[in-house]
């Protein structure tokens, strides 16, 4: 399914000031997103997720938030140098966002037919009416009947509004689609249907995505491979069977362990103790040591790198330098 | 005799289109000790009915029977001391916590107004709540706004166990929560129980929480309780056409799971003025002409409540 890099993140920094404090949000994230792939970020709250998928977009609010370092390629491009005209042109055309929350990605104002056209309308040399007809179209394909376009959003449920966005981010036809937990507002049930409908229009349409959600058992289902976030710094990346069957990260096996498993009875979970840290006073060396079971003196100071422990599986943890017994 | 006994508890809205019936006929008994999970979809009634039950709402009808009294026909004084030991944890540590009362105020308040204690031992229980929910006593004078989700719940858990109550019922207390923070809160809530004879309802959407915490699961659908059985049967063995949707449409983290679906069509429909029959119908794969009649929890097998007229069909 993979195929060339479509969208390349290097080393990328985003910091956040509000007053004299200095969040830094996103700590040096580099990946790179294939063709035709699906690639899951995960992590917790704070963990700097979104801050990745609007700083690929360019909607960072800019200040707070300032993109301190690294580069976005799309395309051969430097997408961080372009243009707000150029960059205008790139977004909802060849990436488009789905937003977490369904009610307010949409304007209660407006039909969300004419929401749908707009967007078709910005990036196609297209009539009115054509615009109004391919509206139409999008809504059916993802599940709604076409005439309920001349709708407003709260005519909608919770399901039905996340489907019209969903329409919406694919109206263009976008090479790249960053869902920002596209269904966390939404009941199982009905995320059971949207997650079914969005994985059958990805594979029709080759689309690639970023999956961001902190939860794993999405993350199993949809994704090829998986980034594990922590602190603004991805702790462990690899393909899904790296991250499920051979667990490296020590914070990887801490969300595992605080999972209720449905299919074998715990008697009590494992949480990972303690707290994420405070992201305007980080700690030094592994961010993650203070939670640690298995940190060390070396955990506390020394700056870890990304260790390769098996081709395409990256691991942020001193247990795995393979210069050092231990 | 059971903690808490719950007969045909009804609760209806009235709302300009019509009578919302958000709770509907539901009833089950509660065991001393034992914890209740309460799940279903978002609409489905299940806090209102742990609201109702509190007496928090006032119901429409039925009967709820705490320590053997009718907590629907007491007097507003004998309730009040009913209510000692009866509480609620909110599922949002934000919104229902007063952002101008310290964590000592918080959790102090309930024994103010309780006026048993003096006030040098009013403090001392104060410490000691604050260590049994895992609260720092550097804290103490911290407001709401300065502590993350996990500690805030943990005040709301401090809150609710200052009056020593039998019974608390837990309103989604985990939902707003990442997940490490959500087994820590997991784990204590459990500990608490075991330590203090806890009697719990636990309102969730989210499955496997329940079946990790409940000894008894029922599941909730439109305002009426389609199935209840023990927590562990409930997974392995569920009868209800929705229970089976709703248990199948849970991401498993495990790349190994052969998980069949059973994707639901549409959406759950309005609860104003919902007609006589089986409610799940519209969207069941095996409703027929007599799904259209008012249908009964009945006893299925031992323990086994299962509100589907097809129960034999649907489980063959």
């Amino acid at each position: 399914m993979s195929g060339e890099s479509l969208i390349s993140v290097k080393d990328l920094v985003v910091e956040y000031t509000s007053g004299e404090d200095v969040v830094h949000a996103v700590n040096g994230v580099s990946f790179e997103l294939n063709a035709g792939e699906t690639l899951g970020l995960v992590g917790e709250t704070g963990a700097g997720k979104t801050t990745i998928a609007k700083s690929i977009l360019g909607i960072l609010p800019d200040p707070p938030a300032k993109i301190r370092g690294g580069e976005i390629f799309m395309d051969g491009k430097n997408m961080l140098k372009l243009s707000q005209k150029e960059m205008r042109k790139v977004r909802g055309n060849k990436i488009a966002m789905i937003f977490q929350d369904p009610m307010t990605a949409l304007n209660p104002m407006f039909v969300v037919g004419d929401q749908i056209a707009e967007v078709i309308r910005l990036h196609e040399k297209i009539s009115k009416a054509g615009a109004a007809k391919k509206s139409m179209e999008l809504l059916e394909m993802v599940g709604i009947p076409g005439e309920r376009g001349r709708e407003y959003p709260h005519q909608f449920s919770g399901g039905m509004k996340q489907r019209v966005v969903i329409a919406m981010a694919l109206a263009c036809n976008p090479q790249v689609l960053l869902a920002d937990e596209p269904t966390t507002a939404l009941d199982v049930t009905i995320q059971a249907q949207v997650l079914e409908m969005m994985m059958r229009l990805r594979d029709q349409r080759g689309t690639s995505m970023l999956m961001i959600t902190h939860d794993l058992g999405i993350v199993a289902e949809v994704c090829d491979k998986v980034a594990v976030i922590y602190a603004g710094e991805i702790v462990e990346m690899g393909t899904k069977e790296h991250i499920f069957d051979f667990t490296s990260h020590p914070y990887t096996e801490g969300l595992f362990g605080s999972l209720p498993n449905l299919n074998t009875k715990t008697k009590r979970l494992k949480p990972i103790p303690g707290m994420m840290p405070n992201p305007s006073s980080l700690p030094a060396g592994c961010k993650f040591h203070p939670r640690c079971p298995y940190a060390t003196e070396a955990c506390k100071t020394e700056t870890v790198p990304l260790f390769e422990t098996e081709p395409g599986h990256l691991v942020r943890c001193l247990r795995r330098d393979p210069r050092q017994v231990r | 005799m059971a903690l808490l006994e719950v007969q045909n508890l009804k609760k209806y809205f009235k709302t300009p289109r019509g009578i919302l019936h958000a709770v509907d006929d539901v009833t089950f008994s509660l065991e001393e000790g034992k914890t209740l999970g309460v799940v279903g979809e978002s609409g489905c009634g299940k806090s209102t009915l742990g609201r109702t039950i509190l007496h928090l709402l006032d119901s429409t009808g039925g009967k709820i029977f705490f320590k053997g009294e009718d907590i629907t026909v007491v007097s507003r004084n004998k309730l009040g001391e009913l209510r000692e030991d009866m509480q609620i944890i909110f599922q949002d540590p934000f919104s229902s916590l007063n952002p101008r009362f310290s964590v000592s105020q918080t959790i102090r308040e309930p024994l103010e107004l309780r006026g048993r204690l003096s006030k040098a031992e009013m403090e001392e229980e104060v410490d000691r709540l604050m260590e049994v929910v895992g609260l720092a006593p550097r804290l103490r004078n911290s407001y709401p706004h300065e502590l993350d989700g996990g500690r805030r719940q943990r005040i709301g858990i401090a809150r609710a166990l200052a009056l020593k109550p039998k019974f608390i019922v837990c309103d989604e207390p985990v939902s707003a929560l990442d997940v490490s923070i959500q087994a820590q809160i997991l784990n204590l809530m459990l500990d608490l129980q075991e330590k203090n004879g806890l009697t719990y309802m636990f309102v969730t959407h989210d499955l496997s929480v329940v079946k990790y915490i409940s000894d008894e699961i029922a599941v909730m659908y439109l305002g009426q309780m389609v199935e209840k059985c023990e927590s562990d049967r409930l997974f392995e063995r569920p009868i209800h056409p929705y229970t089976q949707a709703l248990l199948s449409a849970i991401p498993i983290p495990d790349i190994h799971a052969q998980n069949k679906r059973i994707l639901l069509k549409g959406e759950i429909t309005s609860p104003i003025n919902p007609k006589p029959g089986c409610r799940f119908a519209a969207r069941c794969a095996y409703a027929t002409e007599k799904c259209r009649e008012p249908q009964e929890l009945r006893e299925w097998e031992p323990g086994h409540f299962v509100a589907c007229c097809r129960a034999e069909e649907v489980s063959a």
